[in-house]
């Protein structure tokens, strides 16, 4: 029995059954229905049955709903309705809901506001100026008056409101908007609108990777369409989710996970992938199967029964599928010749560098991000005794947002404090032979002396070296 | 677009990485040498090399690293015409702009093409690129250049003021990235350029905030929305391991340990001047060239008193390196107890662009959305009461156009 439970497990991380919910492999062909014929890869996205798609409400927040199939969806305070209303519409508009039907509307554009005399000289703080009270609104919310009604009155009934500014009447009618209006926006599933999602959400869950963080990692990974990657993500999938957005179905990942089964990444339910496409490019192995020393548990047992009947046939064939593929899979990744490694991980970076980057490619990229300036600190100083890493260097993201409203333009008021440290490195080859290709391996000893050599090879000559070549690289080194 | 081939061929782009300061291509043709401060080396050497190899140079000089050119690297090593694009503008540019495999994708203008190589390797054979560049010589260099690299598939270029003259392709691209002096001239343009059946965006990048104020109200006037505006920057690191720290119990034991000794050296100074003076008592008509000489001692000994504190100095070292023998085993080879920290460099880069983001949703879609409730309501309602009444005209107006780009003006300009 035993054994089973190892097979079954087995079958199920190679095959994903984990992470893709049912509903997904009917939508499959409505999906590819949406598609014009012109550009393959990225067509016109339109909602299905089944999808988790973002809204964004009028307060700001946003929500991940799951649209089951002609079933109710709550947006709680904005208001409750059918989900086919979203079926096959394109993302990006904006609903009000009315009796639980959604009308769409255009979207807001920015108004200027025409500058007064006025200013808060007068308005003080604690002075009793709406006589309209809570119990009144929540009577005329029931009896159907518009949110831009109610706003209305209340603005009529405000003892001080001409006394504003123009700049804080618009402050105060969006802020009764936000409170009142039904309302709500389908957000386009784009990596950027995910992953700001998940960030706001819970930061720490992917392990402070910010969308410049990712936008960085992607773009320094050398990730491209038809690449092969080897992602190790502790961060609810967000680089995984990255890359898969990236290739859209043209390359390979493999990731290393630290469970028996197929690892949760919850952040690839936003993309709405399909099965099929998943399971061509994703594949996961963990840090057990992924050790060259590892030998299946079950691979001996397996020959000396030979099975009963159908169910247990069934089984067995099954087992066979998914130990044959757990070879292959360990196979593929021992080839090596990967084009980039991505590391965001809680467990020691340098043993999963050293670990991985055997199955780069010569020049392949290694890009390790972590929350903590200081263990990229550690990791750099120990890869730049390693001659097999050239210029492991070690960089902060910084982002900063603008308000951009006529006459208003200034960066926020909150800022988003960290999105981590990044280390880049390039794989190379130190082949002792390899300097021999000039026909001079007489001159080795004299390379490795620090005169005239070009790079930090190793030992003492490293650490001036280095120091001298980063500090004179400071804009330089901004490039990569 | 670069070779992905194991090992290096003829004719193959590679990056000769000499230090982090010199990066450079360099075309392998076999016949020809690469000399640089750090040795000479032969192409035809390099051929057949896997990658990412490291060579020796034939003249004993230095060696090099032979990289396989990406987009990134080219960044470092590309020759200037222009300011160009660095990583993190890029990246995030790519973001925020969905730019991926089979994305179709305007840049203006080509510069030297940072940009460009970096959205052609992200978009793929499935995607593309127009760029569109105003300098006449810039634009031809840039040709050659995409040329060599085998991104003439990937990318058209087009010689081309679009600020006066628009773009060669209409409603057919994913997103528009402007890189132009005057990009809100070029707005009504982009907005031709974007394909219609479905959520495009468009970024302008302008190092001046007087730029960016222009180019949104060119947006919004276009009637884009969700306009907003960032920036971002790398701040590097340097990362340098440091001796550990002493205690400060260790500095006062040190202090006082110096303290006693200079107390001492008094007391025998004291004494030593007792001791002469007595001397002199007895023998008080001596020659006074032996008072010179004793001054001479004094002198002597007070610039000694600088040597003192050196040898306290030299004494901490060594007792700092004793302590961090110490708790380890007997081993005296033992390196420096050593901290690896890391802090921004004392000059970073502050500021390349303000980045400014915006959508487009076309009116048709719009339109189609609220054609399908309205089998149950005809009438089509809006939030604020006084844009109903161009909601209403615009709305039959948008189904019947198919492109039916100047239909947002109606409904989104106030």
């Amino acid at each position: 029995m035993g054994v089973f439970t190892v097979g079954e497990m087995m079958s199920e991380r190679l095959l994903f059954s984990h992470n893709i919910p049912l509903s997904e492999v009917s939508t499959l062909s409505m999906d590819t229905q949406a598609g014009t014929s012109t550009t393959p890869a990225n067509t016109t996205r339109t909602i299905q049955a089944g999808y988790t798609v973002l809204v964004k409400v009028p307060t700001g927040e946003v929500r991940s709903v799951k649209l089951e199939d002609d079933s109710t969806v709550n947006l709680g305070r904005v208001g409750s309705f059918n989900s086919l209303k979203l079926i096959n519409q394109p993302y990006g508009l904006t609903y009000d809901i009315v009796d639980k039907k959604l009308k769409a509307v255009p979207p807001h554009s920015i108004q200027e506001v025409e500058d007064t005399e006025a200013t808060n000289e007068l308005i003080n703080d604690g002075e009793f100026v709406q006589p309209l009270t809570s119990e009144e609104i929540e009577a005329l919310k029931k009896s159907g008056v518009s949110a831009s009604e109610i706003i209305k009155r209340q603005i009529e009934q405000h003892a001080n409101y001409s006394l504003k500014t123009e700049y804080s009447k618009e402050k105060y009618k969006k802020r009764k908007e936000a409170k009142y209006s039904k309302t709500f926006t389908t957000i386009d599933p784009t990596l950027f609108n995910i992953c700001e999602y998940w960030f706001n959400k819970d930061q720490n869950r992917l392990r402070d990777i910010r969308i410049d963080t990712l936008s960085q990692m992607l773009n320094l990974g050398g990730v491209r369409p038809g690449g092969r990657y080897i992602v190790v993500d502790d961060a609810s999938g967000i680089v995984v989710a990255g890359v898969l957005e990236r290739l859209s179905g043209d390359g390979r990942v493999i990731t290393i996970c630290d469970v028996e089964s197929a690892p949760a990444y919850p952040v690839l339910t936003q993309l709405n992938l399909n099965k099929e496409e998943l399971a061509s490019v994703l594949s996961s192995l963990n840090w057990a199967t992924a050790d060259e020393d590892y030998i299946p548990l079950l691979a001996s047992n397996e020959t000396a029964r030979e099975p009963q009947n159908e169910r247990q046939k069934l089984r067995a064939s099954k087992r066979k599928a998914a130990s044959d593929s757990l070879i292959n899979l360990r196979e593929e990744l021992f080839n090596g010749e990967f084009d980039g490694l991505l590391v965001a991980s809680e467990y020691d970076l340098l043993s999963i560098v050293d670990k991985l980057s055997p199955y780069l490619a010569g020049s392949g990229s290694i890009v390790v991000q972590s929350p903590n300036a200081q263990s990229l600190a550690d990791l750099q100083n120990k890869m730049r005794q390693q001659p097999h890493y050239l210029a492991p260097a070690v960089t902060e993201v910084w982002l900063r947002r603008y308000q951009v409203l006529p006459g208003r333009t200034h960066p926020f008021m909150n800022m988003s404090g960290s999105g981590g440290f990044l280390l880049h490195a390039i794989k190379v080859y130190d082949d002792p032979t390899a300097q021999s290709a000039a026909g001079r391996r007489a001159k080795k000893p004299r390379l490795e002396s620090a005169e005239g050599s070009s790079e930090p090879v190793m030992g003492q000559g490293v650490v001036c070296a280095q120091m001298s070549d980063a500090s004179n690289t400071a804009p330089n080194s901004s490039l990569l | 677009m670069w070779s992905t081939a194991r090992t290096i061929a003829a004719n193959d782009l590679v990056i000769i990485w000499l230090t982090r300061d010199l990066v450079q291509p360099l075309y392998i043709s076999p016949g020809k040498e690469f000399n640089s401060k750090f040795g000479n080396y032969r192409h035809s050497d390099l051929i057949g090399l896997p990658y990412g190899s490291k060579v020796g140079s034939r003249n004993g000089r230095g060696f090099i690293h032979v990289l396989r050119p990406t987009p990134e690297l080219w960044t470092m090593a590309l020759p200037h015409r222009t300011q160009i694009l660095y990583l993190a503008d890029i990246a995030f540019i790519t973001s925020w702009l969905d730019i991926k495999s089979g994305s179709r994708v305007i840049e203006a203008g080509t510069g030297s093409g940072s940009f460009t190589h970096s959205t052609a390797r992200t978009v793929g054979p499935k995607g593309h690129l127009w760029s569109y560049e105003f300098h006449e010589a810039r634009c031809t260099k840039a040709r050659e250049e995409f040329e060599c690299h085998g991104m003439a598939d990937i990318v058209t270029l087009t010689h081309r003021n679009v600020c006066k003259d628009g773009f060669t392709v209409e409603d057919t691209v994913d997103a528009v990235f402007l890189d132009l002096p005057a990009p809100w001239d070029a707005v009504e343009h982009a907005k031709k350029a974007l394909r219609k059946d479905r959520l495009t965006r468009i970024c302008c990048f302008s190092p001046c905030m007087e730029q960016v104020l222009r180019t949104v109200s060119a947006l919004n006037d276009a009637g884009f929305t969700d306009i907003t505006m960032y920036e971002t920057l790398i701040r590097p690191q340097d990362v340098t391991a440091i001796p550990k720290p002493q205690s400060v119990a260790s500095v006062g034991e040190r202090l006082k340990q110096a303290e006693k000794k200079r107390e001492e050296k008094r007391q025998r100074q004291i004494a030593d001047a007792n001791n002469k003076k007595r001397k002199r008592g007895d023998a008080d008509s001596g020659p006074p060239a032996s008072e010179g000489g004793e001054g001479k001692r004094v002198r002597t000994e007070s610039t000694g008193a600088q040597d003192r504190d050196s040898v306290i100095v030299a004494e901490a070292a060594q007792e700092s390196t004793d302590r961090a023998v110490q708790p380890g085993d007997a081993d005296v080879d033992t390196a420096e107890e050593t901290v690896v920290v890391s802090k921004t460099f004392p000059e970073v880069r502050g500021h390349t662009s303000y980045l400014t983001f915006a959508c487009l949703l076309p009116a048709s879609l719009i339109a189609r959305a609220t054609a399908v409730p309205t089998e149950e309501s005809i009438s089509v309602e809006t939030r604020a009461t006084e844009e109903t009444n161009n909601a209403r005209t615009a709305a039959p107006q948008a189904l019947e156009i198919v492109a039916g780009e100047d239909v947002e003006m109606t409904l989104s300009a106030e």
